[in-house]
């Protein structure tokens, strides 16, 4: 369903995605990994068709994203990291809005719209401005505006940031829910429980290669070690492990 | 020294967009600096050869350059107690890093003081700005010594410390009262409203009559009230009575009103800072509590087939939808349409006070011969207008952009849908500007269709222009978008756009003279004329396509481009 073929982002100097090959098949749910600065919002944003990448090609659906953007798009759900959305809008014209921009016009699309702003909870709230919803709430009318257009591939960028434990638990229901019908989710997030709960492979990122990847019980065979957790292989392949050994003894420390 | 902490990121800030931000913020820095040196020149010429003129007046020469002293710094006044309380609701209540600097052990009485200064520097180099050439023109037509100048820093610090503290003041009061965001929209508003009467109170005074001999009687009246001495109450007067004598080689002492303005600069500081440090805290806690407004304001005014909801329809309607309904919720666009139709009414009254009787020159030619020119004058309107609101549409998405970018929506589509938006508006308004001068000004059957037909096809291209330079050079980062018409890419559209109109008419001045002499003579064109006529129509068509099509489509390509 996604397929990136030597994927590859470079701003000026610095390469922030080196060369990068996967593929993900349809009603997978990917895990993107990586520490701070890896590489994942690049890689997202590409995918996402925000940014072009420097070489390299996308395919989404079997359809290459930089030949025909439109078409991919519209198969496609997106989810930022920062909630980022038109504050002078209500949140049912958002709703309304994204439908029309995305050509949903098919039968019950009210009803749809209705029901997704029940589900997120914010139909008592659907007719006041953007702009007076907490992080939260706008992080749940992005989801429900990239769910309506009912999408094949959704791509979401740290799901889980800015929810409550309620919110949270319902994304991951639908992100489950989701999967059981077909949709393929990738997915970056540095809740690493979450990755190890949801995710069906896993990609790990550092300084835009791709380390490692494949199921949690493939990453310990590749970290080669009994790792219980995926915190523990992540730190292990990201190198991030012998950092945590330095001494940070000094911030108690009195003068 | 916190207070200093607390100044230094505005000051590392300006530093790193001039040494951090490439070459680009450094030609957008140079170029400002030129348009700024321009304005100053401009300033000091115009206010040189105005102080000259009244010197070369006798018995009341002095007089007036007294009066447009005090006129002066009376605007000035009013301009600063104005900005500054805009600029003190953003530095002490709407500022994004507040809720920082709140959180950390500062205390109250330091961070006023912070932003105390910061409120009076960001309000008043613009008036020290314009100022600097004024002062400097009174020093030289008066040939005064350095004491003037020395005089006039020593006036202008408790001048603009006092104008501050008030304005501050005001803001800390209007906070307890209204949200500071709602604040902002009444102080906008009624600014708007209050430009707008000065414009008619000044305009309908009618001041070119007083270059009129006949209307003499009317200035002897007009002297005696110049006499008539200004409020004794205001600090603008203050000010005035204490620079205007160190002007005068034989000057009696200006050091009591010096002294009386350091002494209430410096007690309306000690005023504001205990009204500060008194209600304060409770204004700033109460800005962060004002979140829900009311939806659904003034979308009375949004044409029905452009409203949301339940409607489906295409994207190009959606998008068109989305930005008007921008447009009417936000006070501080949607007033502005307030200022135009301000200025299409003194713009036509203008027109119909012209004293045409009154010049040597056949009223049948300088009607026509005005008339054409006006074409340029409403494209020069046409564009003011487009760099305010059609330049920055694209900016306008903000951080939101990311929406467009991620939809099916190509790049093309959102720009035309922008210029479709903006084009009919500013058609009609060229139309009634064009159409309603002609009427006025009662021309020839020729201009009556050349004209409409001419600013017609010109708005085509100062919108297309507007939408494309605008994707050009898009602004996603604004705080405020007005920021983005002041820009180096809206300086750049008024560049191109003043050139393209003054190309049409420098185009158009040929055939209209041919055609033009050709009717008033009653002759018919030779074959040459003929095809000059021809070849300039052809050519005009071919550059309001260019200019159509050439910014559009390098606009549609750098936006797609765009990676933020």
């Amino acid at each position: 369903m996604i397929r990136l073929e030597g994927l590859t982002k470079r701003f000026k100097q610095v390469t922030a995605v080196d060369n990068v090959s996967l593929m993900v098949a349809p009603g997978e749910i990917y895990g993107f990994l990586g520490p701070n600065g890896a590489g994942k919002t690049t890689t997202i944003k590409m995918l996402a068709g925000i940014i072009r990448p420097t070489s390299g090609s996308i395919f989404i659906d079997g359809l290459n994203l930089l030949k025909h953007p439109i078409d991919v798009k519209a198969r496609v759900g997106f989810i930022p990291d920062r909630p980022f959305l038109y504050e002078k809008l209500t949140g049912s014209e958002f709703m309304f809005f994204m439908a029309n921009l995305y050509g949903f016009n098919g039968a019950g699309r009210e009803k749809r719209i209705q029901q997704f702003l029940e589900l997120f909870e914010l139909a008592e709230w659907a007719k006041e401005l953007v702009g007076s919803y907490s992080h939260g709430m706008k992080q749940r009318l992005i989801m429900s505006a990239a769910l309506l257009h009912e999408p094949r591939v959704f791509i979401v960028d740290e799901p889980l940031v800015g929810l409550d434990p309620k919110g949270a638990r319902l994304i991951k229901r639908i992100f489950t829910r989701l999967k059981r019908s077909g949709l393929t989710v990738f997915m970056s997030t540095h809740t690493l429980e979450v990755a190890e709960e949801l995710c069906d492979r896993i990609g790990i990122i550092q300084k835009g290669e791709l380390l490692a990847e494949g199921t949690v019980t493939e990453l310990k065979e590749l970290a080669g070690q009994e790792a219980p957790r995926l915190e523990s292989i992540f730190l292990h392949l990201t190198g991030a492990e012998t950092e945590s050994t330095e001494d940070i003894g000094f911030i108690n420390q009195k003068k | 020294m916190k207070v200093l902490t607390l100044l230094a990121p505005r000051w590392w800030g300006f530093r790193n967009d001039l040494f951090f931000g490439g070459r680009r913020s450094l030609i957008k820095a140079g170029s400002l600096l030129a348009v700024a040196v321009g304005f100053w020149v401009g300033i000091y010429v115009i206010f040189y050869r105005v102080l000259r003129y009244f010197q070369a007046v006798e018995e009341f020469g002095d007089l007036l350059a007294y009066k447009l002293l005090t006129m002066v710094y009376l605007t000035f006044f009013g301009l600063l107690i104005f900005s500054n309380v805009l600029v003190a609701l953003n530095t002490f209540f709407l500022s994004q890093d507040l809720e920082i600097i709140h959180a950390t052990p500062v205390s109250i009485g330091e961070i006023f003081a912070a932003r105390f200064l910061d409120t009076l520097v960001e309000s008043s180099w613009m008036v020290l700005l314009f100022g600097i050439p004024i002062f400097t023109a009174y020093g030289l037509v008066y040939q005064a010594s350095p004491v003037y100048y020395l005089g006039l820093v020593s006036v202008m610090i408790p001048y603009l410390i006092l104008a501050a503290a008030l304005g501050i003041t005001l803001t800390m009061i209007l906070v307890q009262v209204f949200p500071a965001q709602r604040t902002r929209d009444i102080l906008f508003l009624l600014s708007v409203l209050v430009i707008i009467l000065l414009f008619f109170l000044f305009r309908f005074t009618r001041p070119e009559r007083l270059v009129d001999p006949d209307a003499f009687a009317n200035v002897i009246t007009y002297f005696r009230a110049l006499s008539a001495p200004a409020s004794p109450y205001l600090p603008s007067s203050w000010a005035s009575e204490a620079i205007w004598p160190l002007l005068k080689p034989s000057s009696i002492s200006s050091g009591f009103y010096q002294g009386f303005l350091w002494i209430n600069g410096l007690a309306s500081l000690v005023v504001c800072a205990f009204v500060a440090l008194w209600i304060y805290p409770e204004g700033w806690s109460k800005s962060q509590e004002s979140g829900r407004l009311l939806a659904g304001r003034f979308l009375g005014l949004v044409p029905k087939q452009l409203r949301p909801r339940k409607t489906r329809r295409s994207q190009t309607l959606t998008l068109m939808g989305k930005d008007l309904k921008f447009f009417f919720r936000d006070n501080t666009q949607w007033s502005q349409l307030l200022l135009i139709l301000a200025l299409i009414v003194l713009y036509l009254y203008n027109y119909s006070v012209l004293p045409l009787d009154s010049v040597k020159v056949p009223t049948f030619y300088l009607q026509n011969l005005i008339a054409f020119l006006n074409v340029g004058l409403a494209g020069f309107v046409l564009a003011s207008i487009g760099v305010r609101f059609v330049f920055t549409a694209v900016s306008g998405e903000g951080f939101s952009f990311w929406i467009m970018q991620s939809a099916p929506v190509s790049m093309r589509r959102l720009l035309w849908s922008k210029f479709l938006l903006y084009l009919a508006p500013l058609l009609l308004l060229g139309l009634i500007l064009t159409i309603a001068t002609n009427e006025l000004l009662q021309v020839s059957a020729l201009m009556r269709w050349l004209a409409p037909i001419t600013i017609f096809s010109m708005v085509f291209g100062i919108t297309a222009l507007g939408v494309g330079m605008g994707a050009v050079f898009p602004n996603f980062k604004a705080e405020n978008i007005t920021q983005v018409a002041t820009g180096f890419g809206g300086l750049l559209y008024m560049i191109l756009a003043m050139g393209f109109i003054a190309l049409v008419v420098i185009l158009e001045a040929g055939p209209v003279y041919i055609l033009f002499m050709a009717q008033a003579r009653h002759h018919s064109l030779s074959f040459f004329q003929w095809l000059y006529v021809g070849g300039s129509i052809l050519l005009l068509v071919l550059m309001n396509i260019a200019a159509v099509w050439l910014p559009m489509r390098y606009g549609v390509r750098k936006l797609a481009d765009y990676e933020g």
